[in-house]
């Protein structure tokens, strides 16, 4: 045990103090600020693009139209009809386009020029000149028209976990914040650790280690000082996330609605306590898991350059786990969220998914807690026979049938 | 005591150790004599607990050695390795904590090591930015901070120029005085001669001699006898006793002799024989008797 907080304190200083950890952190903690702070600073600018138009038509077709778009876009001025539409004509109104309205048929009939066709907020358009071309159409009243198109829309939940949509939304919006921190957790620290078995190897250092600590103590401490800098980030980007929240404008999803991030969205029923459980627990066995992996691998190696190389199929389940976590916030009944919801490496990020979006039968929940612990117990055999060979093994690479013969040696 | 007894080892194919046998007295200065490749680092590990033997035993006053046994071993591995960016001093702590001190003593211990190895101006330094010598001696404290009950050292002199070498011999036989036994490779023969008490000589993976000087010695089948001057009569009489000529050097005559020759008798032949003025018995040195060991032309 007093290896064990030896090599775990010394460790863990040494990581705290490393410049990729001190950037990571940083880096994170902007892109969190960023995640917060931009969609506020350049939603007008992103919100409003395309949205001053030119209104071109007949003064009493524009009188009508006019009120109807003003409610969602910028009318710059009105032109009759008739006359030429160029860039000109755009620029000398400051207008993004020019909406020509006439009348036609079966309605009114709507062409937009625009100076960038892919700016044009058309349906916008369309659903604010909606009431004219019913009036046209049908010859009713505005008044009537107002009227039929004012239909009261209610969504009521029949979900045991979310009362409303709103709420169905905030959770939406959380999970995809989480799964997304779960993800760059476990891969920047899984990396980290890698890292430091690989730095250890190189300098020759591990010789000197393995003379006097357990390998297996060195490759848990290693592990283990992972995990608690991952949970000290997590614990930072939170808080930020959570002073930020109430002036932010939503989560990294984009959930205009929700704020999953305001004190008051984490202290109400978006958060609930099983989901933040599962997010610990899960969080800790994925982490677990990749980087023991990540730490008996790296100590095959012989230099740092060569972590690149095997670094990136181990990052395969993790990038497979994170896309599959968001398709289950979405979709979380899929047969294939269901399946891999119980697969090891893939299960800590579809299992919350699911956990946060959806009511996940307990045992589910059990099973698969269950299969990752077995999981994490044959990955820290395989890692540590590995690590306990691997750490003494230089020159060339072990080829895969060396590799298989160190699993099958006795301890 | 430490005893080795028939230790193999192999990693795939490739047999490193067939068969290596030796004993250390507590309080002893052993020397680990072989080729590069013959075994030794190997054996290091395996008593260290590093690696575990296919066959054979190490015990440490008869008992197995185990974690907390290990402990009290301390190492320095030919491929030295330091925590680049960690300061000196605290790396000196940190391996004396992972020998079971605790931190006001570590710190003690250390800054005695630091003044001792003369490294004062480098103790808050990254270890990165010391010379190699001065890392190697910053290793040295780390192996020893904790005054293990055996000490293990791969080449401890390589890298180190003549002042910190001195500085170097001086520590262990400081630790020695103290009680510390230890094994150590070197292919500087004068310096293991200085230090040891013992020896074995490995190649291709197993013992090929074993023991003190003396024994060594003593188990070695000639003598070199130096007389001079060279002379016919003196080559005539050294015929006669059937002494075969090695060599004549600076108007000496080298006559390879058995060990157990009568010298009295054999000095007598030769003032009868020519008026002489040396006659010397040459003791063979370690590197013949290393030489010698594992197969090469002595």
């Amino acid at each position: 045990m007093n290896d064990f907080i030896t090599v775990y304190s010394g460790d863990l200083m040494r990581r705290i103090k490393s410049r990729p950890f001190i950037i990571g952190l940083l880096l994170g903690t902007f892109a969190i600020i960023a995640m917060f702070k931009l969609p506020t600073m350049l939603a007008p600018s992103i919100v409003n693009q395309g949205t001053r138009i030119l209104i071109v038509a007949d003064a009493p077709l524009a009188a009508q139209a006019r009120p109807l778009l003003a409610k969602t876009l910028t009318v710059t001025g009105v032109v009759p009809a008739g006359t030429k539409i160029d860039r000109a004509l755009l620029k000398r109104f400051d207008a993004d386009s020019a909406v020509s309205i006439a009348d036609a048929k079966n309605g009114i009939g709507v062409t937009i020029f625009a100076k960038n066709p892919t700016s044009v907020p058309s349906g916008r358009i369309r659903a604010a000149l909606l009431p004219l071309q019913v009036q046209h159409s049908t010859h009713l009243t505005s008044a009537q028209i107002a009227t039929a198109l004012n239909a009261n829309i209610e969504v009521r939940s029949l979900s045991t976990k979310f009362h409303s949509v709103h709420q169905a939304e905030a959770a939406q919006g959380l999970a995809m914040t989480l799964v997304v921190f779960l993800y760059i957790l476990v891969i920047l620290n899984s990396q980290f650790v890698m890292s430091a078995v690989a730095e250890e190897k190189t300098s020759r250092i591990a010789e000197l280690l393995i003379a006097t600590v357990d390998p297996m103590v060195l490759l848990v401490a290693k592990v283990l000082v992972g995990a608690t800098l991952s949970v000290l980030q997590l614990l930072v980007w939170v808080g930020i996330g959570i002073a930020l929240g109430p002036g932010g404008s939503g989560s990294a999803a984009g959930s205009a609605n929700a704020n999953p991030f305001s004190l008051a969205g984490l202290l109400g029923n978006t958060l609930s306590p099983e989901v933040i459980a599962a997010f610990i627990l899960f969080f800790l066995l994925g982490f677990l898991q990749i980087s023991t992996v990540f730490a008996g691998v790296a100590s095959l190696i012989n230099r740092t350059e060569d972590l690149g190389s095997i670094s990136g199929p181990m990052v395969i389940p993790t990038v497979a786990g994170y896309f599959i976590g968001i398709l289950a916030i979405n979709a979380p009944a899929l047969p294939i969220v269901t399946v891999t919801s119980f697969v090891p490496l893939l299960s800590p990020f579809v299992m919350f998914a699911r956990m946060a979006v959806s009511h996940v039968p307990l045992w589910q929940i059990g099973t698969s807690i269950a299969l990752n612990v077995l999981a994490l117990w044959g990955i820290a055999w395989f890692a540590g026979k590995l690590y306990r060979v691997g750490m003494m093994l230089y020159g060339r690479p072990p080829k895969l049938g060396q590799v298989w013969d160190i699993l099958r040696s006795p301890s | 005591m430490l005893s080795v007894e028939s230790i193999k080892k192999s990693f795939g194919s490739v047999e490193a150790l067939r068969d290596v046998s030796f004993s250390i007295g507590a309080g002893s200065v052993f020397g680990l004599l072989g080729p590069n490749g013959s075994g030794k680092t190997t054996t290091m590990r395996i008593i260290l607990n590093i690696l575990n033997p296919d066959g054979g035993r190490v015990s440490w006053n008869g008992s197995a050695i185990d974690r907390s046994l290990r402990r009290r071993f301390g190492y320095l591995p030919e491929e030295r390795g330091l925590y680049g960016k960690m300061a000196v001093r605290e790396q000196i702590i940190y391996f004396g904590r992972l020998h079971g001190l605790h931190e006001p003593d570590a710190g003690k211990r250390a800054d005695a090591w630091i003044e001792r190895l003369e490294i004062g101006s480098y103790a808050l330094r990254p270890a990165a930015e010391l010379s190699k010598g001065n890392q190697q001696k910053v290793q040295i404290a780390c192996a020893a901070l904790h005054e293990p009950e055996l000490l293990i050292l791969d080449e401890p002199f390589s890298g180190l120029d003549p002042v910190n070498a001195d500085i170097l011999l001086a520590v262990l036989l400081d630790l020695k005085a103290k009680g510390t036994t230890l094994v150590l490779s070197s292919h500087q023969m004068w310096q293991l001669e200085q230090l040891c008490t013992a020896y074995c000589v490995i190649n291709k993976g197993e013992t090929r001699a074993t023991g003190t000087l003396v024994e060594l010695r003593s188990a070695w089948p000639t003598r070199i006898v130096r007389v001079g001057p060279d002379s016919p009569a003196l080559r005539d009489a050294a015929g006669k006793l059937g002494a075969t000529i090695a060599g004549s050097e600076n108007g000496d005559l080298d006559l390879n002799v058995p060990a157990n020759s009568d010298f009295a008798a054999m000095l007598r032949r030769f003032t009868e024989a020519d008026s002489i003025v040396k006659f010397e018995v040459v003791e063979p040195s370690l590197h013949d008797i290393y030489l010698r060991a594992i197969g090469a032309a002595v």
